[in-house]
Formats: C-alpha cells, sequence, structure tokens
C-alpha cells in the first residue's frame, strides 16, 4: 500500500523543521553582549506550525539522533553526553515544550494572543528542565544557577516570540494548504 | 506499438485555468520525444499525469492498455521521473542510500536492491561515488544521480522535465550522452525543454505545446521552422536551413 | 557552520567496523549509563580500554582533538564551577572564591566521566556509517512492545535520513538568504526583531517549497513504509562482545 500523501508531507515537514533546529543552534543573530541563538526559536516555531503531535515527533527524533551520535548538536557529535552534560536539561525540556505550545496553539485556533501565551509557557518549561539540571551538575545555588542558565537569555528570548508571531502568521498557510 | 496512450485529457487548476485542455497522444515504444513550449504551456501538468502524481479529472491515461489511476504503484514503477530540480529529488543521505530508495519501496529483498545500487551507479559512472554525499556532487552529477535513483526500478519509459536547466556545457554533455545510451538500450524517453537545441538531433519526434494545447506534432525537421512564436528557440543551423549536428559530436 | 555538514564517520574494516550496530548502540547506551556511576580506579581502567580501541580503529590524535575542542571548554566549566562552589575544606582562593579539596577531587570525577562518555560516542560515530546507525535505531525500536515497526520505527529512520539531507541545504540557504540581504544593507537595520522575520521567513519558505518538491519526488518513486528490511547479520562474535559488555557494566554498576 503506497503511503499517505499528507502524512508524507507532514512527515517531511517534521523533518525539515528538525534540521532547521540542528541549523539554528549554529546561527547566531549579534545583538548585545549574548548573541542569541536560534535553536529554541526553531523549536517554539515547530510547535505552532506542526502541533503537538507532529511538533512532538519532529523533537523527539531531533534528540534521538543527536543521542546516537548523528551530528545535529552544536559543536559537532557528542550524542548522548549532551544529556548529561550541563546544558542536557534545556535538550530534554524541548519535548514537553513543543507539545504545550503545539497544544496551546490548535487550542487558540492560530490567535496570536495565544500563540504568544504557547511560546512563553514553552520557553517557561524549558528553563523548568534545563536550569535544576545546570543547578545539579554544576553544583550551584539556586540563585546563580538563574543567574547563569536563565536571566541572559530574556531579553534574546522576547525578541524570537515577538518574531516568532509573524514569521508563523506567514508561514501556516504554507504548511496548512494540504 | 503504443506503450503511452492519452484520450481527451484535460486539467483544470484550481484557480480555474486549464492546464490541459483535451489531449490526445499516442507515445510509441523505444521512441525519444520532445514536448517543446514555453513555460506554464503545460508540459509538466502533462507529465505528471502519466505517474499518477496527477490523476485525470477528464480523459484517460493509459500505459500498455492499463489506466494510470487502477495501479499507482505499477504506473510509478514503469514511469521513471527525473523532475527539474534535482536537488530536491534526491532522498539520501549517501549516494548509494539515495539509489536504494526506490528499490527499497518497492520491498525487493536487500541482496536485489544492492545488485541494483551497483548496476545503476555503473550505469551512470557514479560508481566511486558510493558513500558520497549527495549535496557535494557536481550539478551534471546530481541529474546523473537522479537517473541512477530512476533506473534502480527497472522503468520502461524515462520522463525528463527540463534535464538541461542549470548546467554547464560539460553539465549538459553529461546528461545527454546519459539519455541517448538509455534511448539506445530500449526506453522510451520523453524531455521537455523550451531549448531545443541540445538534443533535437536525438528526437524521433517533436511536439509543440501552448496553454495546454498541442499546437503541433511531428518530425523535428518539419515541425522546427515556425515555432518561434510558441516560445520555442529556432536553432542558430536551423535558420540557415541546415540540420542541426549533435551536442555530443 | 562546516561541523554540521561532516561526517565523523572514519572508513575503515577493523574489529569495531564490522560489528553489528545494533551491538554497538546497545553497548554505547549501556556504557555512557554505566560511567555515570564509574568511580576513579574504574574510569582508569575505561580510559585504558578506550585508548586501546582507539589505536585500533586508527583514529589519529589529531582529528580526536579537532573533534573535542568544544568539549574540553564543556569539561573545564564543569570542573571550575565544582571546584569552586563545592563546600569543603580549601585549598587555593582566588579573589574572593575559594577552590576546595572536595570541589577538585568531585570536578576531576566529574568532568572524566563526561569525558569518558564523549569518548565511547566518537568511537561509534568513527566507525559507524550514518546509515547504519538508522538501521540500528529503526531495529531497537521495534523490539520495545509498545511501538509498532511499520508504524513508528520505519518512519523514524526515515525522518532521520531526511534530517541528514536537509541540514546541508539549509546551511546553504542560509548562507545566500543572509549574503543577499547584506547585499541589500540589512546591517543598517538595528531592530533585531525585523532582522529576524526578514531572515527566518525567506529560509523557511524556500525550504518548505524545496520538501513540497521533494515529498512529489519521493511519491514519484513509490514511497511506501513498508519497504525491504534492512539486513543486519549478527555473528556469535557480535553476540560474545555484547555479553561481555553487559557483564562489565553490570559488575561496574554492583560494585
Amino acid at each position: 500500500m503506497m503511503a499517505d500523501t499528507n502524512q508524507l508531507r507532514m512527515m517531511i515537514y517534521a523533518s525539515l523543521l528538525a534540521a532547521l533546529t540542528a541549523v539554528g543552534a549554529y546561527i547566531a543573530i549579534p545583538i548585545g553582549p549574548v548573541p542569541i541563538v536560534l535553536q529554541n526559536f526553531f523549536i517554539l516555531l515547530t510547535g505552532l506550525l506542526l502541533g503537538s503531535r507532529w511538533g512532538l515527533a519532529a523533537v523527539a527524533v531531533y534528540l534521538l539522533a543527536g543521542a546516537c551520535g548523528l551530528p545535529v548538536f552544536a559543536g559537532g557529535s557528542g550524542g548522548i553526553v549532551r544529556f548529561a552534560g550541563p546544558t542536557g536539561g534545556y535538550l530534554l525540556g524541548y519535548l514537553p515544550a513543543v507539545c504545550v505550545v503545539g497544544l496551546i496553539a490548535e487550542k487558540g485556533r492560530n490567535r496570536m494572543v495565544f500563540d504568544i501565551i504557547a511560546m512563553i509557557c514553552g520557553s517557561a518549561i524549558i528553563y523548568a528542565c534545563g536550569v535544576p539540571w545546570l543547578k545539579m551538575i554544576l553544583s550551584l545555588s539556586w540563585g546563580k544557577a538563574f543567574v547563569v542558565g536563565m536571566v541572559p537569555f530574556l531579553i534574546g528570548d522576547a525578541l524570537k516570540i515577538a518574531a516568532a508571531v509573524p514569521i508563523a502568521k506567514v508561514l501556516r498557510p504554507i504548511v496548512k494548504k494540504i | 506499438m503504443s506503450i503511452i496512450e492519452i484520450k481527451n485529457l484535460s486539467h483544470r487548476f484550481e484557480n480555474g485555468t486549464m492546464g490541459l485542455d483535451n489531449i490526445n497522444l499516442s507515445i510509441e515504444k523505444g521512441t525519444l520525444t520532445l514536448i517543446a513550449g514555453r513555460n506554464g504551456s503545460g508540459k509538466t501538468t502533462l507529465l505528471r499525469h502519466l505517474n499518477g502524481l496527477l490523476l485525470p479529472e477528464k480523459g484517460s491515461v493509459l500505459l500498455n492498455h492499463v489506466p494510470v489511476s487502477k495501479n499507482l504503484k505499477r504506473a510509478r514503477q514503469m514511469v521513471g521521473m527525473m523532475f527539474q530540480d534535482a536537488d530536491s529529488q534526491i532522498v539520501g543521505e549517501t549516494v548509494s542510500a539515495d539509489v536504494a530508495f526506490g528499490p527499497e519501496n518497492l520491498c525487493l529483498d536487500k541482496a536485489e536492491v544492492d545488485i541494483r545500487v551497483n548496476q545503476s551507479l555503473r550505469a551512470v559512472g557514479l560508481e566511486n561515488y558510493f558513500d558520497q554525499r549527495p549535496h557535494l556532487l557536481s550539478g551534471g552529477e546530481k541529474r546523473r544521480l537522479a537517473i541512477a535513483g530512476v533506473l534502480a526500478m527497472e522503468p520502461d519509459i524515462l520522463v525528463f522535465d527540463e534535464p538541461f536547466s542549470g548546467l554547464d556545457y560539460p553539465g549538459v554533455k553529461q546528461v545527454l550522452e546519459q539519455i541517448v545510451s538509455l534511448h539506445k538500450t530500449g526506453h522510451t524517453i520523453l524531455v521537455t525543454t523550451h531549448d531545443i537545441e541540445k538534443i533535437i538531433a536525438h528526437a524521433d519526434r517533436l511536439i509543440i505545446m501552448n496553454n495546454g494545447k498541442i499546437i503541433k506534432d511531428g518530425v523535428p525537421d518539419e515541425i522546427v521552422p515556425g515555432s518561434e512564436e510558441f516560445g520555442v528557440r529556432e536553432p542558430c543551423l536551423s535558420h540557415m536551413g541546415v540540420r542541426v549536428r549533435s551536442w555530443l559530436d | 557552520m562546516a561541523g554540521l555538514t561532516a561526517f565523523n564517520y572514519l572508513p575503515g574494516n577493523t574489529f569495531l567496523h564490522v560489528l553489528d550496530v545494533r551491538v554497538k548502540l546497545a553497548a554505547l547506551v549501556m556504557l555512557s549509563l554505566t560511567c555515570i556511576r564509574a568511580d576513579l580506579t574504574e574510569s582508569l581502567m575505561m580510559t585504558l580500554c578506550l585508548l586501546f580501541l582507539f589505536r585500533a580503529i586508527h583514529l589519529s590524535f589529531r582529528s580526536i582533538s579537532r573533534e573535542l575542542r568544544y568539549f574540553i571548554v564543556l569539561l573545564l566549566i564543569v570542573f571550575l564551577a565544582r571546584a569552586f562552589f563545592t563546600p569543603g575544606r580549601p585549598l587555593i582562593g582566588i579573589w574572593s572564591l575559594t577552590m576546595t579539596h572536595q570541589g577538585v577531587s568531585d570536578g576531576i570525577l566529574i568532568a572524566w566521566r563526561l569525558f569518558l562518555i564523549i569518548m565511547l560516542s566518537l568511537l561509534f560515530v568513527s566507525s559507524t556509517r550514518p546509515s547504519d546507525i538508522k538501521v540500528a535505531v529503526e531495529r531497537l525500536l521495534a523490539i520495545f512492545p509498545f511501538i509498532s515497526r511499520k508504524k513508528v520505527a520505519v518512519k523514524v529512520a526515515v525522518m532521520m535520513s531526511l534530517i541528514l539531507r536537509f541540514i546541508p541545504e539549509i546551511v546553504n540557504q542560509a548562507k545566500e538568504t543572509l549574503d543577499a540581504q547584506k547585499a541589500r544593507g540589512i546591517e543598517n537595520r538595528k531592530n533585531p526583531v525585523y532582522r529576524l522575520i526578514k531572515f527566518a521567513v525567506p529560509l523557511i519558505r524556500r525550504t518548505f517549497e524545496n520538501a513540497d518538491r521533494l515529498a512529489l519526488a519521493m511519491e514519484a518513486r513509490c514511497y511506501s513504509e513498508n519497504r525491504t528490511d534492512p539486513e543486519l547479520v549478527s555473528t556469535q562474535k557480535d553476540l560474545l562482545v555484547f555479553a561481555g559488555v553487559t557483564c562489565f557494566c553490570l559488575i561496574i554498576i554492583i560494585a
């Protein structure tokens, strides 16, 4: 039996967004002292564009590919150690984050306010997973962990969310036309 | 014997314009047919009906007397299609994985897949690039890889959509050689182009399309004069009444 | 961005290259988990084994160090953070910070464990073809009872190769988009949101268009989830290695 065309398309889109996430780790847009990296931007966008189900699939396959040592994380291969290292919590946080972003965006029928709420929740989840892990691995105090692992990125995150809203608006018709 | 039989085929785009307007066409087995016409004249739309990427709204397309829509898998195995943009046709992450993609879809057993991969790569002269990543290949090599990927499915009919666009002179020669040698091995070949000069010396038949209709159909030498009004550039030599030489000579 | 498009696979025909991928992947996972619990002597033992294996697959010291630049920095951060922030008997004081005895020994152990895991993955990636990795994942996923082979495992494997296929294309596209915008003076616009939008929209739109063409091409080549099974043969030697690694891990974890 031949595979269903829509399924095939969604699968290709999911792989494409996973690949964009991989490349996003390398593209930095210089703003202020901390250049913003686009990895989590593409994670949020994956949730907005693909919804919870295919978004989750995209991120899960991305992480699995990375865990097996395929070169999809920043800094060459690395494999499973990325999850054990200081930034492992953020990576694992992508999973629930993309799922929640997708769910809220679907419930909100792509209205702008819901998109923004979705992405704020998504970012919060990523930090909720990332910061405690960072604290544990580096044996930091809570205060230091937040200062190192969250505060410097908040401005960048706000900018990314501001950019993601119109981007999702323009790109959704391309995904949805099927 | 005609291998492709198209009867009263029409196709309307979503915006209402006619993509194809009552096409009747039959293609003989083993011929090399050139389909020319300006962009938007319906060439690509016509080709996509041959392997069921588009299904006829009106009319029918028969391959060896069986409608395409009756068995899509058979149609897609029988008709190998090379798209205009070779880059986006490549599926695999290495050359060999890409060629294996088609036969694996046909559920052939692994040994047979390996045989076909090796055969196809040898047929297009890419056997030394087995583990190469496709994006590192040159334009002409990418086209040849796309051809190998299709050959591995052992099609009877090969369809080339604008095979020369964006290629440099050596690239054009590589692809042209490939097409000519495939023709010699008995494949039925259809080529669309708006630049007929590169291949016309090898064509058995020339069809000119305009606005979704077939305007002219016949032996190239007879058709070429006066075809410029349909967006097909007449080769220089032909202007002077001389037969066009092959690009391979 | 070169790191993204360069595979670390090192063609060869050594003992590790011909080992069944499934065994290699399972061993990688088990050994990595074991490393997290290894103490100093065990880590030392593992390091010696790994050095031997690296020699066996002819991985040069140069390429190892090139591969690991990024991680050395990472490990240094882990070590320093541990050394300074772990409470204990003071060793050296720098400004207002003090390095402690406990911190240093802790930091060394943790950094070493991470280093071992990195070496393990590097060993795996260097001796395994990417397409084989994909196959191993497909097979190992299918072991779990709640994962359907046809529905999930095959899709995962196809998606993995699509990701690898898309990455170089996106890198090229991103470079082109950035250049085109520089040529039209985007640097004069200071608003980062504007720049991000102007960068992401054309990039994603173009890659999606390519993806649509890819979907057509895959259909034209009869794409189906019902496909030829990738062939994997495991010999007695593979089973032996698997059993050996399992025992080794169990001993370390229990001890």
